[in-house]
């Protein structure tokens, strides 16, 4: 693996197990055991029937479709120069949650709305692994 | 809620040099903004007995970490027995105006002053606070708040068909405000329709001219009883009516990019409160972090119906000689980015009535304003505040 120079996720506390299952290339969310709503990024309490009980680690299909989206133009860190142009998304996945992701694997002119995606892991240093997503 | 309709009044407005200003921390740009805003209101500063504080998140030589309403306090030699910082972001200057207003309301303090400061320019706080990535997110290149806004409108563009057309016409009609606002940035820097098209991409879909600018500088206000209000130098500009909706989700969760935004219950509450409608609103001072943002929130006020945005902003509606003036220093996207004390303190000067060239009424081709409503709104669309002013 070549040396990773870009920012990694600093992820809450209650985040991390999100980052352990990515490194197991799982993209699994909080499924709150009362109500069955899966949430996403993790908490203790479940923001649609406020139950405190502890959630289920779910593992989800992978699949979903492109909410909204964005293309950066310019290079906030410098890391990200040689990438430009990049999409990063609000991806809406089949079982309901929505998720930041990158999307990779195709121009970033052809990204539309409504796009089916399905995700992929990006092993990028020994710590972390990204789920990004390319087209379905 | 309790009426606060007429019952405090603004009656002060502080300025401090803005735009890039070199060797200033943003607790400075705080007490100078304050101490003016105090004296403007004719008062000294042993008559104020509150603060409130819109911390600087970025400043991280301020040893409390972001700049406090007691470290202003202390610097200034005050000794107050109200004192809070208000932290809604885009939205906390209208937050404060409805703090304010009840603690004036039920006697903890007689005189508020209202500060906000920052040096992203030159000072040491841009890095930190708006080119920087926090959490998870900068791992996918994803860094400011001109992404989540930026995301937003693209649903925007999709859901009620949006775009650049319209916001082409927002941005040129503020720099027309700018133009003959001698405190703005954007002073003498015209702007056309062809211009807005020629600015580069940042983050699409947004281009340079649909972003707010970046501004060192301060603002501050003084809130007062009404009583109290009658015997200060200004006329008083009374408080109407206020409003408050968070919908807080998170803009990559959220269901409202296209809306509604906070900006619906809000705004129907300030009416309420105020007792008028839409059409008793002379002119309108928006949170303007982008041209999106203008839109959508007019759109949830109600002035015009999902989709009919450039319809409304189309020939000079809301520039100098239109009907419905909106963002008339140039906004926080002409004049400078003081959050929501720009559009605020706008209001508040306007309906005072002496603001030079760019006064509303016989000088602007506008009508004389009465009534001013105000906008702010924080995080991506995660709080909103409606403030309605009447002179």
């Amino acid at each position: 693996m070549s040396e990773y120079n870009k920012p990694l996720p600093i992820p809450t506390v209650e985040q991390e197990p999100f980052w352990r299952y990515c490194k197991n290339h799982e993209l699994r969310m909080q499924k709150c055991p009362e109500c069955g709503y899966i949430r996403h990024p993790a908490g203790i309490i479940c923001p649609h029937c406020h139950s405190l009980a502890e959630a289920e680690w779910v593992k989800l299909s992978g699949q979903g479709k492109i909410f909204s989206f964005v293309i950066f133009r310019r290079a906030y860190d410098k890391a990200f120069a040689g990438d430009i142009p990049y999409a990063v998304a609000s991806i809406e996945m089949e079982e309901g949650p929505r998720m930041m992701s990158n999307i990779v694997g195709c121009e970033v002119e052809n990204i539309t709305i409504g796009m089916p995606v399905k995700v992929i892991f990006e092993d990028v240093t020994e710590e972390f692994t990204l789920p990004r997503f390319k087209p379905a | 809620m309790e009426s606060l309709r007429d019952k405090v009044a603004i009656v002060g407005v502080g300025y401090t040099p803005q735009g890039k200003v070199p060797g200033r921390s943003a607790i400075s740009f705080h007490v100078e903004a304050a101490r003016n805003a105090i004296e403007d209101a004719g008062l000294k500063v042993e008559d104020v007995d509150g603060i409130l504080t819109q911390p600087s998140p970025g400043d991280p030589s301020n040893h409390d970490g972001q700049v406090m309403p007691w470290n202003a306090a202390q610097q200034m030699g005050m000794r107050v027995r109200f004192c809070s910082a208000q932290t809604t972001m885009g939205a906390s200057a209208g937050g404060m105006v409805l703090h304010g207003a009840a603690a004036l309301i039920y006697g903890l303090a007689d005189y508020v002053v209202c500060t906000y400061g920052e040096s992203p320019q030159s000072g040491r706080s841009g890095e930190a606070s708006y080119s920087r990535g926090w959490g998870e997110r900068a791992a996918f290149g994803w860094y400011n708040a001109t992404a989540g806004y930026a995301m937003a409108a693209r649903r925007g563009m999709q859901a009620f068909n949006t775009g650049p057309e319209t916001w082409s016409q927002i941005a040129v009609a503020q720099r027309q405000w700018a133009n003959i606002n001698p405190r703005a940035a954007m002073y003498k820097e015209a702007m056309t329709r062809e211009d807005y098209f020629s600015s580069r991409f940042v983050i699409e879909p947004f281009r340079l001219f649909d972003i707010c600018l970046v501004s060192d500088g301060g603002r501050a206000f003084v809130m007062t009883t009404a009583e109290r209000a009658r015997d200060c130098r200004h006329r008083p500009v009374y408080v109407m009516g206020v409003g408050q909706d968070h919908p807080a989700t998170n803009i990559i969760q959220s269901d409202f990019m296209a809306g509604p935004t906070g900006a619906k219950v809000s705004g129907q509450q300030a009416l309420r409160m105020a007792g008028i409608t839409l059409n008793d609103i002379d002119a309108c001072e928006i949170y303007d972090c982008y041209t999106y943002t203008v839109e959508l929130t007019m759109m949830d006020y109600g002035f015009f119906a999902s989709g009919e945005g450039k319809d409304f902003f189309a020939h000079g509606r809301t520039a100098p000689g239109g009907k419905l003036p909106v963002n008339t220093s140039g906004g926080l996207l002409s004049e400078a980015y003081h959050m929501g004390f720009t559009p605020l303190t706008e209001a508040v000067v306007q309906l005072q009535g002496s603001v030079g060239e760019r006064q509303l009424g016989p000088a602007t081709g506008t009508k004389s304003p009465e009534i001013i409503l105000v906008s702010g709104n924080g995080g991506v669309l995660q709080t909103h505040s409606t403030v309605i002013l009447r002179r």
